[in-house]
């Protein structure tokens, strides 16, 4: 909220315009979408796949769920997305063949048919980024790994999506909201384009209460990541942005009130590592 | 932004807080200004409520809902909270109603799919899609089906009591005879163990998840109220027994012929409603036998204090 309260606003621990904030950020992350995984598993030593795995594994999507994953990028939500919808319905499928053993050839050979055309069981995603070049890594990721269906890049906006309302049953945003500069925007946004009962989550890195562990964090933080920043990627300034803007991201029960005040409803968080990242779950009631 | 946070804090308080809510109006008061958050928000809600209204008046957090927006009136420009209060229906009423009785509302829609899918948050998926809702909702509640169990569970004992409400007061009208008392108990268990048979098939599922050690308490609770229940309305009959073993017998009882219902297969659970006549037999004599037990007691102590007594005072002669 106090984002928006005037001109100046934070770009890590400097002071800039609303429009400079946008522009810088879209240089960082222009500069750094090829090697964004690379640097995510070395700055986080892989511990952002599980961070992305219990993201997935508390949305439990069904067969049929759209997703609507924004700030989405390289796809990493995406794909465990697909994935985790795909092993439901395998299983799905087989719940359902045990329960018909006596079927004819003819019946046989038409649901197998059917699998074929609904592995997905008519889940969708749809990963939605302001910056070209992730979007472009994102795609490139997706038929390297064999992603063909259900799956569909949109250039858009957090603050201003181009999508209908009550279109989505989840949104997700990973690691993307501490970089949008009106989040409350993004929230009403968020809450728009959602489905009557559907599911907002958030993972975002956040505050660490601890002392011991929040001093060791920072001292991480500030010390290594902007070196291997510059050693992996050639970027310091970009990791340095990285590491001030975690600094400068509310803590879990501020995030937790602006969540409410977007109008969602059973708002809750769970802190993973500490607080070192947290997920943050509402419901369009 | 204050009346951003007023605007959230009101919906974060819930109608159930309509207290809380009007003592601290007086502190809101002063801070409410223009609600451009607020009317942007319930602008939201009150397009969604006009394609699905159904009665949104007729919930008795209604009321709780009139107590204070009168008051806000004043402040805030007519359109402020008046839509949230009258514009929405259906299942923006969540706003009236609150975010509890709408989780009731998918928990009871979504025992029409235990038969198939079992006590899972698939259930509780399709019940909220059958309210308009979008799957994504079950995520408000466990993976496991615990809510679920627990909910039917509730019902299921609410309809008991109901349903002995009702015959009481036919005795009490006269319209019927006061039956008795391992009759009554037969009966009762009875009744609440068919409310079994449309799930019969998944029920040993919700047995099992009952035991879990996050459940336990709720399901303790609802187990023994209802033991209560029915023993409250057993009425006058029932203190042949002691009130402690009173409760431990016919759980006892209850729980057996549960179990046992699981297993059997014969035409309209015949076999299980023979396996409670026999254990409320049972239960009756066992009553009788600890009567027994307790008197037997009795005259033997009065018989060991009348030897004590005895030897004492030969004793005291010599």
């Amino acid at each position: 909220r106090g984002l928006a309260a005037g001109p100046e606003m934070h770009f890590g621990f400097q002071t800039v315009t609303e429009a400079e904030r946008r522009e810088k950020i879209y240089q960082v992350f222009e500069s750094v979408a090829k090697k964004y995984d690379v640097m995510n598993d070395s700055m986080t030593l892989g511990i952002h796949r599980v961070w992305k795995d219990i993201l997935v594994h508390k949305m439990n999507p069904s067969p049929g769920t759209l997703l609507l994953d924004v700030a989405g990028g390289t796809g990493d939500i995406a794909f465990r997305f697909i994935n985790y919808v795909r092993s439901v319905r395998e299983r799905q499928l087989q719940r359902k063949l045990r329960h018909h053993q006596n079927l004819s050839w003819q019946e046989i050979a038409e649901s197998y048919q059917e699998d074929k055309s609904k592995s997905l069981g008519g889940s969708q995603v749809v990963v939605c980024d302001i910056n070209k070049e992730m979007l472009k890594v994102g795609k490139e990721k997706a038929q390297n790994l064999g992603y063909t269906e259900g799956l569909s890049w949109v250039l858009g906006n957090a603050e201003e999506l181009p999508f209908d309302d009550d279109k989505f049953d989840v949104y997700t945003i990973a690691f993307g909201i501490r970089n949008v500069t009106r989040i409350d925007l993004a929230l009403q946004e968020a809450y728009r384009v959602l489905k009557p009962g559907g599911r907002f989550l958030c993972l975002e890195f956040s505050h660490v209460s601890n002392p011991l562990l929040s001093s060791l964090y920072d001292l991480y933080s500030f010390q290594v990541i902007p070196v291997l920043g510059e050693v992996i990627a050639g970027d310091w300034k970009s990791y340095q942005y990285l590491v001030e803007s975690i600094r400068r991201f509310p803590p879990q029960e501020e995030l937790k009130a602006m969540i409410e005040d977007a109008g969602f409803l059973k708002v809750d968080y769970q802190n993973l590592n500490l607080g070192i990242v947290a997920i943050h779950s509402g419901f369009k009631l | 932004k204050m009346a951003a946070a007023a605007a959230g804090s009101l919906r974060r308080a819930g109608w159930r807080l309509h207290l809380t809510l009007l003592a601290s109006l007086s502190v809101l008061r002063c801070q409410l200004s223009v609600p451009q958050r607020a009317l942007q928000a319930s602008a939201v809600l009150r397009r969604v409520s006009d394609e699905q209204h159904k009665e949104p008046l007729a919930s008795s957090s209604q009321q709780h809902f009139d107590s204070h927006p009168t008051d806000q009136q004043p402040e805030q420009e007519p359109q402020g909270p008046r839509p949230s209060s009258t514009g929405q229906g259906g299942q923006e009423s969540e706003d009236y109603e609150s975010e509890e009785q709408l989780q009731h509302r998918i928990l009871t829609a979504a025992l029409e799919f235990v038969p198939e899918h079992g006590w899972t948050a698939e259930a509780i998926a399709e019940g909220a899609k059958t309210l308009g809702l979008s799957a994504a909702s079950a995520g408000m509640f466990r993976n496991d089906g615990s809510e679920l169990i627990l909910h039917f569970v509730s019902q299921c004992n609410t309809k008991l009591t109901e349903l002995l409400e009702q015959e009481q007061k036919q005795v009490q009208l006269g319209e019927a005879e006061k039956k008795p008392l391992d009759q009554f108990l037969r009966d009762a268990v009875e009744a609440r163990l068919r409310m079994l048979i449309p799930y019969i098939e998944k029920w040993p599922q919700a047995l099992s998840v009952l035991l879990l050690p996050h459940n336990i308490p709720a399901s303790l609770s609802l187990l023994t109220s209802m033991i209560d229940d029915i023993w409250h309305y057993a009425g006058d009959q029932s203190t042949d027994f002691n009130w402690y073993t009173r409760r431990a017998v016919l759980t006892g009882v209850y729980n057996t012929t549960e179990l046992v219902m699981m297993q059997d297969s014969s035409p309209d659970f015949e076999d299980t409603w023979r396996f409670l006549e026999n254990r409320v037999t049972d239960a009756m004599n066992m009553g009788n036998t600890a009567n027994k037990v307790q008197s037997t007691g009795e005259a033997l102590v009065q018989g060991l204090m009348g030897a004590a007594v005895t030897v004492s005072n030969a004793e005291t002669r010599r």
